[in-house]
């Protein structure tokens, strides 16, 4: 059985459904957009503070955008009863688990694709390659953990509840590194090359650990 | 040979005690019936016998192989229809198929072979979620044997089946090992030579065609 070639049916399988229901990509880019709205009418911008507080308000909107997406993951399967049928199958629950973990990242990147152009367009803070490669550095890392997390809360009633409960604390590291490689993409002081480099360092973390776990959390 | 040996298949949830030291022997090409009224235990003695859940003691043996070890090979020889279709609403009666083709490591070419052996080729262009329940039933059975299995276990497969349909498990279960789990008394004695009654998870023993007297 090739791992990959499950993997990428499951992100298939995953991105097809999306694109003929569009369940949550059009809410979501509305909910990112009307995030920066709340942020730029919340807060007193100007050219000197933009870049102090557009970061801020880049991470609150990615987090809360993701923690929907990765909450839609394994819950739509258990709703639909078909996690098992997928489980019964001799694919490995490490190349089903990455299956989701990728059409998750892809539904997140595209509201990205939204977020990213509007917080410049609000706070007038530059777009830049650095910035974009901040944000997708993170939502790698960040992917990983909430699939795994929302695998594991997604048998459980309360599962919105704990779903932020479990990663917001785990994608601490991911806001801390990601912000401050969002602020030096701004113009803000400090080094981009070493919060990128955390980045990277995260990400190679999660994902092996995340691959690891996901195993024992899907096998049964 | 034998396609299924259980022992003291015991299963717990919690304080629940849901099955309770089964034993069990099929052979290969034997159909089988499972009986019994609700919570009786019958759809956890098949999702033990399929590998979904692992019981709380007990030893299982399918085609020569430890169960729950050889697990994830074992999946190549098992096709399992549980009671709720588990079907992908935005995808169509094909693309289901095709999806599980993936994950199966199956060939795409299986899907129209399948799809005419339920009876789905009408729709097979049909999203999931416009598939009468009937119909979703059927394309549950044919994803099941989609990899061609040698053990078939099937749980209430005739909920939501019409009279027809009794042909057609019949049909994909010749040649194959079956288990069955059913309230249809008539249907198991129809497609089933051999019957095991289940009470409180308790196995009331296995007859051959089953007498029903009310």
């Amino acid at each position: 059985m090739n791992p990959f070639r499950a993997a990428i049916a499951v992100a298939r399988k995953d991105l097809v459904s999306e694109w003929r229901t569009r369940e949550m990509v059009p809410a979501l880019a509305q909910f990112v957009v009307l995030a920066l709205l709340i942020g730029n009418f919340g807060f007193q911008i100007d050219s000197r503070n933009a870049p102090s507080i557009a970061p801020g308000i880049l991470w609150l909107a990615l987090v809360f955008a993701g923690l929907i997406a990765f909450g839609r993951t394994f819950a739509a399967e258990r709703e639909q009863s078909s996690l098992e049928a997928m489980l019964m199958t001799p694919a490995s629950p490490v190349a089903i688990f990455a299956g989701k973990a990728i059409a998750a990242s892809v539904l997140l990147i595209l509201c990205e694709v939204v977020l990213l152009p509007a917080l410049s367009l609000f706070f007038g803070t530059p777009f830049s390659g650095d910035l974009v490669i901040a944000v997708l550095l993170a939502t790698i890392g960040m992917a990983s953990l909430g699939c795994l997390f929302a695998a594991i809360v997604a048998r459980v009633r309360a599962r919105e509840l704990l779903l932020p409960l479990l990663t917001l604390p785990l994608w601490i590291p991911f806001i801390v590194a990601g912000g401050q490689a969002v602020q030096s993409a701004m113009g803000l002081p400090g080094s981009y090359d070493q919060a990128i480099g955390l980045l990277i360092d995260f990400d190679i973390l999660f994902v092996v650990l995340t691959s690891l776990a996901a195993r024992f959390v899907l096998d049964e | 040979m034998s396609m299924v040996v259980a022992n003291g298949l015991t299963h717990r949830f919690g304080p629940e005690l849901a099955l309770d030291s089964v034993d069990l022997v099929l052979d290969t090409g034997e159909h089988m019936a499972v009986l019994g009224d609700n919570g009786a235990g019958k759809t956890t003695l098949l999702r033990v016998l399929a590998t979904a859940l692992r019981p709380t003691s007990g030893r299982l043996e399918i085609a020569g192989l430890d169960a729950f070890r050889e697990r994830r090979r074992l999946r190549h020889y098992i096709g399992y229809v549980a009671h709720n279709p588990g079907l992908y609403p935005a995808l169509s009666a094909a693309e289901n198929l095709e999806f599980f083709c993936d994950l199966q490591d199956a060939s795409r070419s299986r899907v129209a072979e399948v799809l005419e052996t339920l009876g789905l080729t009408s729709v097979a262009h049909r999203r999931g979620n416009l598939l009468s329940r009937g119909m979703q039933q059927r394309l549950a059975i044919a994803r099941a044997i989609l990899h061609e299995p040698r053990l078939l276990i099937f749980d209430e497969p005739d909920a939501s089946l019409d009279a027809e349909a009794a042909e057609v498990l019949g049909l994909v279960m010749k040649g194959r090992t079956a288990v069955i789990a059913t309230h249809d008394h008539a249907l198991a004695n129809r497609l089933c030579p051999r019957t095991l009654v289940l009470r409180h998870g308790r196995s009331l023993g296995t007859a051959t065609h089953l007498r029903v007297v009310r």
